[in-house]
């Protein structure tokens, strides 16, 4: 402390002491501030145990993937050309094309076809590029296996058509939130045949069109 | 305080075996077990309440469902757990030290049990009403840190090791300001007998508990326990994205369960003396004298007597579990601090709080006798 300048009037406290109580009031309000934030922060959680479960019973109930889900490939064999573009566009060149050449025909002659889903990272880029349209994306995602081989989907697996999660009768199905109808938020009950929300594609190219004639 | 309720459930037993022909020595000596008995049922089952209203409570904060499949509600969930911890291996690790490895959960569970002695659930529904009953615990507690260094040095794992140490410095630090709070009850009410503790706030019911008179004490206590039951925001010791497990990583099976069990059961311990340090323990928010009055029954009759013992749990029993209830939301809203945080807050907050709590009540008393228990 020391003296203060001989100008400094005879009531007024040395600075430090000012200093100190400053001290403790700024403490004193964090220490407010942080126990306000803390009941804040439980009238938050408080209030989440009045809200309904967002999760979905699974086995018991599923999602119904949406329309442009990239699950499990499916491949129709006799359509294929054994062209090999699925191969190229592959980031690691995964489609196994088990073709020979006829020589009497003149024809590649495919004998056998392979994706293995260990490794597919379902990009999509091989359904995409394939000129005949032989690949396309189901929405099936339920791959579990106890062994890793069984991933690898020979030309007759990927020619199986999924469950589908709708049509399956120990599956209670259940809409995404965007595929609700307008205003719901609890996909339990909702009547199949209502509407989402919004307009789909189809609705929306022919309100286009119907404006272009007008 | 009138000493109207003299349910003594001890004295009864004991002279209906004497009337039946024994010696009051061996009368006493097969009484005995019964309560011990009956505390061990009741905080295993509290236990398995707790831990069934941690799953469920935790599941409604984060919009889940929670056990629902082991019996209604998943009650049975708990027990279910508890089933599998029992049958599972009990592996100690090949480089550990198996005696202090298999020490350290024992050291931590058995002052914890030693400690529900000293619970009192009515006028005469305790163990044993110890003259220095809160220090006992107090005392009981300071057991644990060094089970958890044990088992966290025994263990031959640095994060088992990191955790042990962490736990025994957060205890350590914690259990200053946490007896300075009781010391501050203990000072208002004269005596360390937890019987004595509730009596002296049963005068005139909700308005006489401990919290209007000891609002910061009761804080301190709240917050210093939740560091001691090594409950979020303080569960360093085992914060499983630091140390895996802490001083538990290497437990499995029943080792791993008394460890389970030690800190559920510390929980509910801890709920109860807030209970019973603060919020009037057993007694109703209306003193059952008044009730009585009210309704014309004289407090010494034998049904008035039942209720009162009945409510007197079921009241004591309800006051915990809302604090249960409030340390399971807390977990749920504040984040982990950090170590030297922690260290921090205990230290340099804490600490200082709880001294001048000790000395303010010190000087009310001395100000206001009447208020303050004179």
């Amino acid at each position: 402390m020391g003296p203060g300048p001989s100008k400094r009037l005879p009531l007024e406290f040395p600075p430090t002491m000012f200093g100190f109580l400053k001290q403790v009031g700024d403490y004193t309000r964090d220490a407010v501030v942080a126990s306000q934030n803390i009941v804040q922060g439980l009238s938050v959680t408080f209030d989440h145990l009045r809200r309904r479960p967002v999760t979905v019973q699974y086995p018991y109930e599923k999602l119904i993937p949406s329309e442009r889900y990239r699950g499990r490939i499916h491949y129709e064999f006799d359509k294929c050309i054994a062209c090999e573009v699925c191969v190229r566009v592959c980031p690691i060149n995964l489609p196994v094309v088990d073709w020979v050449m006829n020589k009497a025909t003149k024809k590649k002659e495919l004998r056998n076809y392979s994706i293995d889903f260990g490794a597919c990272i379902f990009c999509g880029n091989c359904v995409e590029y394939c000129p005949t349209n032989c690949l396309s994306m189901t929405e099936e995602y339920e791959l579990a296996t106890f062994d890793r081989h069984s991933l690898n989907y020979d030309n007759v697996a990927l020619g199986r058509l999924p469950t589908s999660v709708t049509s399956d009768p120990a599956v209670i199905a259940l809409r995404e939130l965007v595929y609700l109808p307008k205003g719901v938020l609890d996909p339990h009950g909702v009547p199949a045949d209502r509407p989402r929300a919004g307009q789909l594609p189809e609705e929306v190219l022919a309100s286009l069109t119907k404006t272009e004639e007008s | 305080m009138a000493p109207a309720l003299n349910l003594d459930l001890e004295s009864g037993f004991t002279s209906l075996l004497e009337a039946a022909g024994l010696s009051s020595g061996v009368s006493h000596l097969l009484w005995l077990p019964l309560p011990m008995l009956l505390v061990l049922v009741a905080a295993v089952v509290g236990v398995l309440v707790t831990v069934w209203l941690e799953r469920k409570i935790s599941a409604a904060a984060q919009q889940r469902i929670g056990p629902e499949y082991a019996g209604a509600l998943g009650i049975l969930q708990p027990m279910a757990d508890g089933l599998k911890l029992l049958f599972k291996e009990d592996i100690i690790p090949a480089r550990a030290d198996g005696l202090l490895f298999s020490l350290g959960p024992v050291l931590v569970v058995v002052p914890v049990i030693l400690s529900w002695l000293i619970v009192p659930f009515g006028q005469h529904l305790l163990i044993s009403n110890v003259g220095v009953g809160i220090f006992l615990w107090i005392a009981l507690s300071s057991i644990q840190p060094i089970g958890l260094l044990m088992s966290g040095y025994s263990s031959n794992n640095k994060y088992s090791l990191l955790g042990g140490l962490r736990a025994a410095a957060q205890s350590i630090s914690y259990e200053i300001p946490l007896a300075l709070a009781v010391l501050a009850v203990v000072m208002m009410s004269n005596s360390l007998s937890t019987v004595d503790i509730v009596d002296q706030q049963s005068a005139a019911g909700i308005l006489s508990w401990n919290i209007w008179r000891q609002p910061v004490g009761f804080l301190i206590f709240w917050i210093c326990a939740l560091a001691e039951c090594e409950r979020l925001p303080f569960d360093l010791p085992e914060a499983e994205e630091e140390l895996v497990a802490g001083y538990q990583t290497e437990y499995s099976g029943m080792k791993f369960a008394l460890f389970y069990l030690g800190s559920y059961i510390n929980l509910v311990l801890s709920a109860l003396l807030v209970t019973v340090l603060y919020l009037g323990g057993w007694g109703f928010p209306i003193p059952v004298e008044t009730l009585a009055g009210w309704f014309g029954l004289s407090v010494d009759a034998p049904v008035l007597q039942v209720f009162t013992g009945a409510l007197g749990i079921v009241m004591t029993v309800l006051k915990a579990y809302l604090l249960v209830f409030i340390a399971i939301l807390l977990r749920w809203t504040v984040p982990r601090v950090r170590i030297d945080q922690l260290l921090d807050f205990g230290w340099k907050f804490l600490l200082p709080l709880a001294l001048v709590n000790l000395l303010a009540t010190a000087a009310l008393k001395l100000l206001f006798p009447a208020f303050f228990g004179g």
